[in-house]
């Protein structure tokens, strides 16, 4: 007797979107920090191992690869499916805004309710949109400093940071958003599929949740 | 042996002197051989342009770093190609005789305007004042009159050391507060005499002045940057570092990357045209860069010793590196974390396991 049905949630693309960002970062990071502070120091002369060249160099490659996750990620706000489209996590609607009372009040443990909803919880779908517009800083603030003598790099660098130490600060203080941000999001996933199994954890590999039949 | 104290003291340029320093400046230019006897012509010219020189907020650093070269023939071309008809430093009238050179070249003749230093704009620009006027008005009446205005260095360009937080007397450069005239910023503490003189004699033979950047920086020497012109550069990429000031690795020559050198975010011609007639800049003789040439410097390049500036977070005092500021959010969080985990276990501990 089955109890639950199958939906599906996530498309292709927002999967391979998600794979893409979160390897890409896991990259970006600890090569990032190489860059910062290099933690090797190269003592035998001739011995070609360039270490700051290859960090650079699997820094741009995440980077391109982090690029175009967030492309993605832009293309399916607009024309995703009805879990991946903007309007379906912006506190703009009250179906929307009660969901976001609903998982603050769930979260804080003051109420055992959950919201049945198949897509992105509105507090989970407002800190992605957040991190988004973060990714968009990196990746501006990453290809000024990249290409910092093209001209469309060198207007849209100056306007925003106004020089490219200040372009790599924030660059680098921006970084760590995405490390609280990973810790945040996987400790809630879990929380969420011991809370309230749906499949939740699989669904980011097959795209698919289970609802109780109603 | 270079004329390093201009024994000579002869003030007349000679041919060689002049043809050596025309070169020069058609070198940092870009500009190809076939270019120089243009640039001859241009220079030697009967009609010297009338240069008026303000000093303001500044330390009179540029023009003597631009006196001093120890290349005489360089400031001497200079001072030879042009009319300078107000320098504070070396004219020799004084006073309303001083005044007055200002005012006939301002009010009679065409003229490119100089600025060195930063305008102070607080308090109506009372900071600073000269002859009983204010920088700005000094500005105000001089600058509408210009053909064009060279801000050299960078408290002319930038605001400088003067407009470093917190800005007490409220300093800009030139082009905050002059619109509507070509600007061209050699920024720079000081900047290279030769990427002024190259500015200069580009004018004198084009009749326009040099390609900027979006800075108003002459791309011949501000448009690529130090870092990927420096002679340290392959230790870089090699890895090899100096870890401290006096250690083996600083002894070898590697690169200065870790005790904060800022050549890969500053622009200029510094490990290309180098300083002094010898053949030195900060890099090649074993300290970073602190980038002089960019934008508000004194807030965003210090500390000089380290890669990032550090982070001042408001109302508490705390000033710190971004990288232990990040440590201790990212384990706040990771505690929040912990805590919250805690605390639904222990919720379901006391109410039991909720019915499925």
């Amino acid at each position: 007797m089955a109890t639950y049905t199958k939906h599906h949630c996530w498309s292709l693309l927002l999967r391979l979107f998600h794979w893409m960002f979160a390897l890409s970062i896991v990259f970006l990071v600890v090569t990032g920090f190489y860059i910062s502070n290099p933690w090797t120091n190269t003592m035998i002369e001739g011995s070609a191992a360039w270490p700051m060249a290859n960090m650079r160099y699997i820094h741009y490659l995440a980077a391109y690869v982090f690029s175009a996750a967030v492309a993605i990620r832009l293309f399916l706000y607009i024309f995703g499916n009805a879990q991946e489209r903007i309007l379906d996590i912006l506190p703009v609607t009250g179906r929307n805004i009660n969901n976001l009372f609903m998982t603050l009040m769930q979260y804080s443990y003051i109420s055992d309710k959950h919201d049945e909803r198949l897509g992105h919880n509105i507090l989970a779908g407002l800190a992605y949109l957040f991190t988004f517009i973060a990714a968009i800083v990196m990746i501006v603030s990453g290809f000024y400093m990249l290409f910092p003598e093209a001209p469309f790099w060198e207007g849209w660098g100056l306007t925003l940071f106004g020089s490219q130490q200040f372009a790599r600060y924030l660059h680098h203080i921006l970084m760590w958003w995405f490390m609280i941000f990973a810790v945040i999001h996987i400790y809630l996933c879990v929380w969420n599929d011991v809370k309230e199994p749906e499949g939740l954890i699989s669904s980011i590999f097959t795209g698919v949740k289970f609802k109780h039949k109603a | 042996m270079a004329d390093t104290v201009n024994n000579a003291l002869e003030p007349r340029l000679d041919r060689r002197g002049f043809l050596k320093g025309c070169t020069m400046a058609a070198a940092a230019l870009g500009l190809s051989e076939a270019m120089i006897p243009k640039m001859v012509e241009a220079a030697a010219s009967a009609e010297r342009p009338r240069v008026i020189w303000l000093h303001f907020q500044e330390c009179t650093g540029c023009t003597e770093s631009l006196l001093r070269s120890s290349h005489p023939d360089l400031a001497r071309l200079l001072l030879d190609i042009i009319s300078l008809d107000y320098h504070e430093t070396v004219m020799a009238a004084a006073g309303h005789q001083a005044e007055q050179n200002l005012h006939e070249t301002v009010d009679k003749h065409p003229f490119l305007l100089v600025v060195e230093g930063a305008i102070p704009t607080k308090d109506n620009g009372i900071y600073c004042k000269i002859a009983g006027k204010t920088a700005m008005d000094i500005l105000k009446t001089v600058a509408p009159k210009a053909t064009a205005i060279i801000a050299i260095g960078t408290c002319a360009t930038f605001g400088g050391v003067q407009a470093a937080a917190p800005n007490p007397t409220g300093a800009v450069g030139v082009q905050d507060l002059v619109s509507g005239k070509p600007i061209v910023n050699i920024p720079g503490c000081p900047p290279n005499p030769v990427s002024f003189l190259g500015t200069v004699l580009h004018y004198l033979t084009f009749k326009k002045l040099p390609a900027l950047d979006k800075l108003n920086r002459p791309l011949f020497a501000y448009g690529r940057r130090i870092h990927d012109h420096c002679e340290r550069r392959a230790h870089f990429d090699e890895g090899r570092f100096v870890e401290n000031f006096g250690d083996q690795g600083h002894k070898l020559g590697y690169c200065l990357y870790k005790v904060g050198c800022k050549g890969p975010e500053t622009f200029s011609n510094c490990p290309a045209v180098r300083f002094n007639d010898v053949d030195v800049w900060p890099v090649s003789v074993g300290h970073g860069c602190v980038g002089c040439t960019e934008p508000n410097f004194w807030d965003t390049m210090t500390p000089f010793y380290e890669r990032l500036p550090n982070v001042k977070i408001p109302a508490t005092g705390i000033i710190d590196s971004a990288d232990r500021v990040g440590k201790t959010v990212l384990g706040v969080t990771a505690a929040a974390v912990g805590i919250h985990a805690v605390v639904g276990i222990g919720k379901r501990l006391i109410k039991g396991k909720s019915e499925e």
